[in-house]
């Protein structure tokens, strides 16, 4: 049945998946008229392969493998120019949160590896330390994502102008943040929280 | 004078790394305009875009635990990092109109949302708190001649209902502050556009070619340097900008202040208090040329 | 003891869908006094009206409840079907279960309770119901006609021709409207000026059409047939009566440089002006706001060049009240405009267009007065910034339009049109230039509108480009403009010499304070609402107030002029007759208990309320009581609710009516 996963028929709608989309953005995905003002003002849309107006279109039509196999959803830079642009008031930036979330959660699902990994690294800091120390996640990125000479040039020169601490230490009320990290994942098990 | 002025101060985690001028200029210069600063204690990272792009509840649940902390300090809420202000004004505007992830985040957080706190951004209370014309007052090197393009990015005004900062599409708060004190303004096409952001880690092609537009857009409107209000985009214009030179193999020279460093240098700060040692576009010979230190 | 019959309407599944129709009559067929109760599924088409009249003649009804929609639906059909059956209209009653129950409720089982609640409450409120006379009432046969655009003229014209009187008002010195500024019409590009402008001066001929221009309506009282209305002439500073039209005081006047609004303040107008040359009437008017006479007290050259010496600086604003029987309402539109609103106004202002302060981004309507023969331009189209002919334009669709952001969500329904003709007209000017056109649907229902449509595409080379646009910004001497494809997916930069954009029609400015002045219903937009969207869609819920053009919604041409004949039809019908029926329900005062304090006639928003002397048989006067003219009374209840003594008395609402009510419940 290969044909039936090239096009698109009742089988590959997943109405639910809309609606748990439209639950975690708080916007509705079928308000989208599909005008094309998003993608007309986005910076990242050269860089989709499906543009902001695609991405509804084909949320409306429930193709959430289409979506977040791609790499456009990561490549959202969260500017809110289509938000605050889209004439039918369509929370298009929340949207994309939801979407990435629910690509995230998926774990894995999308093509566009560099930005996850990023995501990811920052989180891992936020909840090591408290706080986000750019130079230890510079050189983790860099290090995972196996490209141990880029940015080479940069370092050296933000080390000297005081731009990158060498040496961090962790909040002091620490704990508080592993148990909000928790406490989330904790509703998540429970079915409490999306 | 109105009554003493007094924050409590949220800096964000750039502000005490690879934006540490801002931070120190910020502090400098609220010192010598009277304004009290008492920073938020042990507070967290907001999340960041980081955090909203994948996990909504952490970033409003850790927002709402800085709302939380910044409660133990008399004032409104000083944000300095238009991403942090950003982040915080979103957190307070979904709890508001969300029943349902308010009770998420407070369980999260274990303790009750503030959502009555003001929040606001370094910009505000420079030209509304304190005023303009106070602020002129405090002027004793007007940054005469000075052609400055003020670049707002993203997180200063959209969406248009949530910063609350100023007009979404036709903002005008950081021209009317940086000509309050001397300096004349450029009218340039992309002080809205988009820098790339938080992409200069991940994929920092995407960062050049915006930066590089919007770079481009600052020197064909005649400025001699650009002033912004956020770390992010001030590592793409200024950390990046030798590198943008080089791939389009031009000349840009663009010194890149953040908004208390100019104003810093008009009410008589020197380069040592506001840390322009710091810059990758060295300012010293824009500066001198001006005649400002 | 009364025989009611109580008749439940499904409407349709309306009411059954939610309402257990087949309970209600049942159960209320319980209630003492009534007498036979059923359901049908159209209680007002013709079988259903006939089982009404069956059941009074078999079943001997004495009163009659008909529960279904609102009475102001169809209490009239079913008051006829009951006076045809032999029974005084005034004893038919209507129970709202429709609106007031079904549509508004979910649950079945408690719906259905609320029905047998509403129905019960009529039948005990018809138990009290009397016999009323009809009243009749003389009807003035003749007619206001408010705003003189082409709906306001089509109007007049048809309900002169017909031999009645026609008081015509316009807001502005001449009429015309907006169609007197555009160039060519679709989808026939016949030029405006050649179609609208014999009609103008029709109506400045026609012996039967009193014309009011620079005028406004102040004041409007009486009722369908007898209304009374009070306008506002607005000093002219000009004699009408001495001018003769020459035109020598606009030349002389020093002022030149005013922008004139009929240009769309692209063209200059003098102080002393007619907004265009073919103005009806060609009599000039003095703007006071930038004449110098009246700003400093000096200049008055108009006066000593005037041959006639028809100038008259002291005129002053005149009211002037005329009698009439029916108002056709023909206000028009206005074009809504992207420049930054005050702030609390729900129509927001399109920042990412620049807010109107890009001098060559224009709107729909300015493209007509450059493209107008009669226009600034004299018909070439130019920039308004330097005077240079642009040969890359760029047209956006739905700016305002469809945008519930901006606090619009209705569709300005032509300007899919116009843009296209408007590609037309540039291509036969600008022949080295290209148009293009930012689009999200083109909507051309209308007989032969899409054909013109796709002639823009495939005969005029208009590039269409399906996608709206996220921004527009000057660079240089040129307007970059920020679109996208979204049947390609990729992002389309024009850089354009002008850009104009197809902005959404909104009511005239006004236009609710002039629905509030007339009684008459308007929507949140400010449209003014229809009686009924379907079958009254020329009527206000208003009696004698009717509906012609865009004021009640976006209308072309063709369809703003068949409404405006419609309108006229339904005058014309009200004037058909010396006399007309009007309902009996109408205040009445008990003289024994009034004790002619005359609180009643200090209420009485129609003026309703005489006094009345009552004198003995040997003509000595024994008090002074209120009296209701019932010809004038409204029925509106306030002398009722206000009467101390509780002398007076609404028929069709008394107190004992609505108190039975209140004791079923």
């Amino acid at each position: 049945m290969i044909k039936k996963k090239m096009i698109i028929s009742q089988e590959t709608m997943d109405v639910d998946f809309v609606r748990k989309v439209e639950a975690l953005a708080g916007t509705s995905v079928r308000r989208c008229f599909q005008c094309g003002k998003c993608s007309a003002g986005c910076p990242m849309a050269t860089f989709m392969e499906h543009p902001p107006n695609r991405i509804m279109r084909l949320l409306q039509l429930g193709q959430w493998q289409r979506v977040l196999a791609g790499r456009s959803i990561w490549y959202c830079v969260s500017c809110e120019t289509c938000t605050t642009r889209c004439p039918n008031t369509v929370d298009l930036a929340s949207i994309m949160d939801a979407l990435r979330k629910l690509s995230w959660d998926s774990d894995g699902a999308s093509k566009e590896s560099y930005v996850q990994l990023a995501n990811k690294l920052f989180l891992q800091n936020i909840r090591t330390y408290g706080r986000q120390y750019e130079m230890r996640l510079a050189a983790v990125f860099n290090v995972k994502s196996g490209q141990f000479l880029k940015d080479l040039m940069l370092g050296p020169k933000l080390i000297a102008k005081g731009k990158l601490k060498m040496f961090h230490s962790k909040n002091k009320n620490i704990s508080e943040i592993e148990k909000i990290f928790t406490r989330i994942e904790e509703m998540r098990k429970k079915g409490d929280a999306l | 004078m109105g009554k003493p002025l007094n924050y409590s101060y949220y800096p964000g985690c750039s502000l005490h790394a690879s934006a540490s001028e801002y931070d120190l200029s910020t502090r400098e210069l609220f010192n010598v305009l009277g304004i009290g600063l008492t920073e938020v204690p042990d507070w967290f990272c907001c999340g960041a875009t980081p955090a909203h792009n994948v996990d909504e509840l952490l970033s409003l649940a850790l927002c709402a635990k800085n709302l939380e902390l910044a409660d133990k300090v008399e004032g409104d809420m000083a944000v300095a990092c238009a991403s942090c202000f950003s982040r915080l004004k979103t957190a307070q505007h979904v709890l508001g109109v969300s029943d349902v992830k308010r009770t998420q985040v407070e369980k999260a957080i274990d303790a009750p949302v503030k959502l009555d706190s003001n929040v606001k951004h370094l910009l505000e209370i420079l030209a509304k708190d304190l005023g303009l014309e106070r602020l002129a007052a405090a002027v004793n090197k007007p940054l005469s001649g000075l052609k400055v393009a003020c670049y707002y990015g993203c997180l200063l005004t959209r969406p248009s209902d949530v910063p609350n900062l100023d007009c979404a599409e036709a903002p005008t708060i950081m021209e009317k502050v940086i000509e309050a004190v001397g300096a004349e303004t450029v009218a340039w096409t992309h002080r809205l556009e988009c820098c790339g952001a938080n992409f200069t880690l991940s994929r920092p092609g995407v960062v050049i070619q915006l930066t590089n537009a919007v770079l481009e857009s600052a020197k064909a409107a005649g400025a001699d340097c650009i002033m912004v209000g956020c770390p992010l985009c001030h590592g793409n214009l200024d950390i990046r900008q030798k590198e943008i030179e080089g791939v389009y193999n031009t000349s840009y020279g663009l010194p890149v202040f953040y908004l208390t460093q100019l104003i810093g240098i008009s009410v008589g700060l020197g380069a040592d208090k506001l840390g322009l040692d710091a810059m990758m576009v060295n300012p010293m010979p824009l500066l001198k040329e001006k005649g400002l230190l | 003891m009364s025989r009611i019959g109580v008749f439940i309407c499904h409407c349709g599944e309306n009411i059954s869908r939610t309402v257990d129709v087949e309970r209600v009559a049942q159960e209320v067929g319980r209630l003492p006094g009534v007498a036979f109760s059923t359901d049908y599924k159209y209680m007002c088409s013709d079988p259903g009206q006939t089982l009404v009249k069956k059941a009074i003649q078999e079943q001997k009804l004495s009163h009659v409840v008909v529960a279904a929609c609102s009475p102001r639906m169809h209490e009239k059909t079913f008051r006829k079907a009951v006076e045809a059956a032999g029974l005084n209209p005034f004893l038919c009653e209507m129970a709202n279960i429709r609106e007031h129950c079904s549509w508004v409720h979910e649950n079945r089982e408690e719906a259905t309770v609320k029905a047998i609640d509403i129905v019960g409450m009529m039948v005990e409120r018809v138990k009290k119901n009397r016999i009323l006379p009809t009243i009749t009432v003389p009807v003035t046969k003749r007619a206001l006609v408010i705003g003189g655009g082409i709906a306001g003229i089509q109007a007049a014209l048809d309900i002169a021709d017909c031999g009645h009187e026609v008081i015509l008002v316009e807001r502005e010195p001449s009429i015309g409207g907006h169609m007197a500024q555009l160039s060519e019409t679709f989808p026939t590009l016949d030029c405006s000026q050649c179609i609208m402008t014999p009609k103008m001066v029709d109506v400045a001929n026609h012996p039967k059409i009193k014309l009011y221009t620079y005028s406004e309506i102040e004041l409007v009282e009486g009722y369908i047939g007898n209304f009374q209305v009070t306008i506002k002439k607005k000093a002219r500073s000009v004699d009408e009566d001495k001018c003769t039209g020459c035109g020598v005081c606009m030349t002389k006047c020093p002022q030149k440089k005013i922008p004139n609004k009929f240009d769309q303040n692209i063209g200059m107008r003098t102080a002393i002006y007619v907004p265009f040359p073919q103005a009806v009437p060609n009599t000039p008017v003095i703007d006071r706001d930038n004449c110098t006479w009246f700003k400093t007290g000096k200049c008055g050259v108009c006066q000593k060049v005037c041959g006639p010496g028809a100038i008259d600086f002291e005129q002053q604003d005149t009211l002037i009240v005329e009698a009439v029987g029916a108002i056709v309402v023909s206000t028009g539109f206005d074009l809504y405009t992207i420049a930054e609103k005050p702030k609390g106004s729900p129509i927001k202002g399109y920042g990412e267009f620049g807010h109107g302060k890009i001098p060559d981004v224009i709107d729909g309507m300015t493209f007509e007065r450059l493209a107008s023969a009669s226009g600034p331009t004299g018909g070439k189209i130019l920039r308004p910034s330097d005077g240079k002919e642009p040969k890359q334009i760029v047209f956006i669709q739905c700016v305002g339009s469809r945008a519930r952001e901006k606090g619009i969500s209705y569709c300005s329904k032509v300007c899919c049109m116009y843009t296209a003709k408007h590609t037309m007209l540039y291509h036969h000017k600008v022949h080295d230039g290209q148009a293009y056109v930012f689009f999200m649907d083109a909507r051309t229902p209308g007989k032969s509108y899409d054909e013109f449509w796709r002639r823009s595409i495939e005969e005029e080379e208009a590039v269409y480009i399906r996608g709206m646009v996220s921004r527009l910004y000057q660079k240089g001497d040129k307007i970059v403009v920020m679109g996208s494809d979204i049947s390609v997916g990729v992002q389309v930069e024009i850089e354009a010499d002008m850009v104009v954009l197809a902005t959404a029609i909104q009511p005239q400015k006004g236009a609710d304070a002039l629905a509030q002045k007339l009684g008459i219903s308007y929507d949140k937009y400010h449209f003014y609402s229809e009686a009924h969207a379907k079958l009254r869609p020329v009527e206000c819920a208003t009696a004698g107030i009717y509906l012609a053009g865009a004021c009640q919604g976006p209308k072309d041409i063709p369809e703003t002029v068949s409404q405006a004949s419609a309108a006229a039809a339904k005058v014309m019908a009200l004037f058909s007759r010396n006399q007309m029926e009007r309902e009996p329900i109408v205040a009445r005062v008990r003289e024994a208990g009034c004790v002619g304090c005359f609180a009643c006639k200090k209420v009485c928003a129609y003026g309703a309320v005489e006094e009345k002397e009552i004198r003995d048989r040997q003509g000595n006067l024994i008090k002074v009581v209120a009296y209701v003219n019932p010809g004038v009374c409204a029925g509106c209840g306030t002398c009722q609710a206000t009467c101390p003594s509780k002398s007076v008395e609404l028929d069709g609402y008394t107190d004992e009516q609505i108190i039975a009510m209140i004791e079923a419940l």
